[in-house]
């Protein structure tokens, strides 16, 4: 107990002065210059109680169990989020940083913050839409990935309507905003494999539909991280399904041999990793072949001349030779 | 045949008063040490590291100079003449007084743009140093692969090429990663650039007495693992060889899985992950290969060897032994092990899962993360182990420094006397005063230490001579 000053105030009393500030802001009436003050300053008490400051160690265990408590009860995690655009610049990080370490609280094996996000699925939505607010955008992201490191959370946000807004938000011209968000998409299709490779056998239609349009942006930075992604996904062994559906299609075939003839060369070179998988599959579907076995002479002259400068790159130079060797010898199927 | 006993290791020559030992000398007794057959390699090894040619003829000619009865030979005349002299007249022992040390002299070397420093460690393929890039100056690591070494190998040369083929594809955060390869044909070398690492886990757990990790830290490597694991695998590889050796830690503490000599990556439509050989290190192999059965699914091998390693890291102990690997995989064959009493119930059942052994029944990766052991946070209720200081330095500062340090301001070293020189009985009273300033607590002697250590600079370099052509192994 410090002996000079306030004596420290309990955790109800800080929640309970923070939602207050909180709602006063919200209106926006005269009082808004004091509360934004409050909101500060109170955020700063409960940053302090979790994570300590430089002369005093966090809280013990049991006022970190009650200000959680009081933060799940009195809903703020959810109120903060909503009005995180009111909130000074400090006080965004503030929030960003208390939000995350409540998230990581652990009891023996529960998370008692995922718990409570999942009945509250509305703060993960909140925080989804904050990439359409600049000014908000970069601290949803950091709530939003730690969120997505726990499998139940990130399956509420795969499985959510609002995870295609996704893609409108990669392709946002303020450009750490769309990597921001890319990355945290990148998160949630990728972390939990299982899951993710679930989601996507179940939504293949619709996601690879949206997919696509990344594939064709306008965009060059999206264009490529898109490409690069989608060659990160087919390659995992745990979307074998999603893989061998993905390389059946003639569409996606067609894309990726234009995506070959890019002017990029970073392009071309993503393009390649996806286009191999076509033309290693051993069991090529009929369409497929039909396209490869068109383009045979002229598949063989390109790759023969395609990226002859990545001499001390092995591994590119043995695919490269090993899929001339394969488009050399394909014959059409003996069914026909 | 020429031998000399490498703990006395002193060799002195008559009435020279001044005994030059240089480095080159010193450096051979060291792979005189290790292996005999190998000396001409060593030689070109050092003459790159440390020596210039002017100081090695100056050496020479100070010998010629001061005493004819003494023949300094040259490597090629060493061995055909070797018969023919008296070594008693060649070799004198002396009284440990009059043998006086020189500190060794940091040379700058770069390959490539990458400046070397000191060594971090040494296996049977080569030395591992470490390495700035003097462009963007990352610290790395360098594992120095010899052609000559890595033919004595089973399957050395072939092991390294699949290692790199596969460490290009990866990047992971628990898994190393190679930053670039250099060759170098003249020498017959190979330079793989790895990113930096401070020891491994089988390093730290040798340093404890109790070998083993207290279980917050073990718990901490082991999610870790399986984060790495789970990644090699979703790319198709079997890694086939984890062990706490192969696991290595970042200054950082972020655990790294490496030495994918022996992995192997399935085709990308295989079906299963169906395999037919294991050449991973014997204490860790699961039944289905110590039974020597002709296939059996590859990524429940590296679930039982993390299994192993698990077992190992938490106890100190290995599940199964054996006098000799007959016996050990007769062991693991049969598939009965105990678990320590005292270990907590959720981790006992963790190990169970993971050493079951019908593969079939083996947890997956996924099953492990979901594990409640490893979605449990141990307190940290203990001290941790700490990672061993390299050459005594236990905050691992960067050693390629002291050598750019005299490359750049050479001149200023040179007024203080470059060379130092100082006897036996110097040395052992610094390294007593060494050690009992080191038993007397580390934190209170911290500048003293510093000061010795500029004065001392370990006695590296300890005299021999040239060449033992007499223990090649021909």
């Amino acid at each position: 107990m410090p002996l000079f000053g306030k004596s420290q105030k309990s955790p109800a009393d800080v929640v309970k002065a923070l939602k207050e500030a909180v709602n006063s802001l919200e209106k926006g009436d005269k009082k808004a210059e004091k509360a934004q003050e409050d909101v500060s300053k109170n955020l700063v008490l409960i940053k302090n109680m979790l994570y300590g400051t430089s002369d005093a160690e966090p809280q013990t265990d049991i006022i970190v169990a009650q200000l959680a408590q009081e933060l799940y009860n009195s809903n703020l995690l959810l109120l903060l989020i909503q009005n995180l655009n009111r909130i000074d610049f400090e006080g965004k990080k503030d929030v960003a940083q208390v939000f995350n370490n409540i998230l990581r609280r652990q009891i023996g094996t529960r998370s008692p913050t995922v718990e409570y996000i999942c009945t509250k699925p509305e703060i993960l939505f909140t925080l989804m839409t904050g990439y359409e607010h600049q000014e908000i955008a970069l601290n949803c992201g950091t709530m939003l990935r730690e969120c997505a490191r726990y499998e139940a959370l990130a399956k509420i946000m795969l499985y959510s309507d609002d995870f295609y807004n996704f893609f409108k938000y990669v392709e946002v011209s303020t450009f750490d905003i769309a990597s921001d968000a890319f990355s945290t998409f990148k998160e949630l299709l990728t972390r939990h494999k299982i899951l993710c490779a679930d989601f996507l056998e179940m939504n293949y239609d619709k996601v690879f539909n949206h997919y696509q349009r990344l594939l064709n942006s306008e965009n060059y930075v999206t264009r490529r991280q898109s490409l690069k992604l989608l060659g990160e996904l087919l390659l995992d062994r745990h979307n074998f399904t999603v893989m061998t559906r993905y390389i059946s299609n003639p569409d996606n075939l067609k894309l990726m041999m234009n995506m070959l003839k890019e002017r990029s060369r970073n392009i071309q070179f993503e393009a390649f990793h996806v286009f191999k998988v076509f033309v290693a599959n051993p069991n090529k579907p009929k369409p497929i072949l039909d396209i490869l076995l068109r383009n045979q002479d002229k598949l063989v002259e390109f790759l023969m001349k395609f990226h002859t400068d990545r001499a001390e790159d092995e591994q590119f130079n043995d695919e490269k030779a090993y899929l001339i060797r394969q488009i050399r010898e394909l014959r059409p199927s003996a069914d026909h | 045949m020429l031998c000399i006993d490498n703990h006395v290791n002193k060799v002195a020559i008559k009435e020279l008063g001044l005994l030059t030992m240089d480095d080159k000398m010193c450096n051979i007794s060291k792979s005189f040490d290790s292996e005999g057959g190998d000396c001409s390699d060593a030689d070109i090894e050092i003459n790159n590291r440390i020596f210039s040619v002017e100081s090695d003829e100056e050496s020479v000619k100070r010998f010629n100079d001061q005493d004819n009865s003494v023949i300094w030979l040259n490597d090629e005349d060493f061995a055909d003449d070797l018969e023919n002299v008296n070594i008693n007249n060649f070799f004198h022992r002396v009284d440990s007084d009059q043998i006086i040390y020189q500190t060794k002299k940091k040379r700058l070397k770069l390959v490539g743009k990458y400046v070397m420093g000191d060594l971090l460690g040494e296996g049977s393929y080569g030395k591992v140093k470490e390495m700035l890039d003097s462009e963007t100056l990352c610290r790395h690591a360098v594992k120095i692969l010899k052609k000559h070494k890595l033919r004595r190998i089973p399957n050395g040369e072939q092991n390294v090429q699949r290692e790199i083929k596969l460490l290009r594809t990866l990047k992971h955060k628990n898994v190393i990663n190679l930053v670039d390869v250099l060759y170098n044909e003249e020498k017959q070398k190979m330079y793989l650039i790895m990113e930096f690492c401070v020891g491994s886990l089988q390093g730290m757990l040798e340093a404890t007495p109790l070998k083993r990790f207290p279980l917050f830290q073990a718990h901490d490597y082991f999610v870790q693992l399986v984060d790495g694991l789970e990644y090699l695998h979703s790319r198709r590889i079997i890694h086939k060889d984890i062990k706490p050796g192969n696991l290595l830690l970042t200054l950082k503490g972020d655990l790294k899985i490496s030495d994918l000599g022996v992995a192997e990556a399935l085709d990308l439509f295989a079906v299963d992950d169906t395999c037919y050989t294991g050449q991973g290190s014997p204490a860790f192999q699961p039944p289905e290969i110590a039974n020597g059965l002709e296939s059996f699914p590859g990524f429940k091998v590296d679930i039982w060897s993390s299994g192993v390693t698990l077992y190992n890291i938490t106890t100190g102990v290995y599940p199964f032994e054996g006098d000799n690997v007959y016996r050990l995989f007769e062991n693991i064959g049969k598939g009965e092990f105990v678990i320590p009493a005292e270990l907590e119930e959720s981790l006992k059942e963790l190990l169970q899962g993971m050493l079951r052994k019908d593969p079939e029944k083996r947890l997956t990766v996924q099953q492990i993360r979901q594990h409640p052991w490893c979605i449990r946070k141990p307190s940290r209720d203990s001290i941790q182990v700490p990672i061993p200081p390299l050459k005594g330095d236990e905050w691992h500062n960067m050693t390629v420094l002291p050598y750019l340090v005299d490359h750049y301001y050479e001149t200023q070293s040179n007024q203080e006397g470059d060379i130092q020189y100082f006897t036996e009985r110097q040395l052992n009273e610094e390294r007593r005063k060494h050690e009992t300033q080191q038993s007397n607590g580390i934190s209170q002697s911290n500048q003293m230490h510093q000061s010795s250590k500029r004065r001392w600079k370990k006695p590296m370099s300890c005299i021999t001579v040239k060449r033992f052509p007499g223990c090649k192994q021909s």
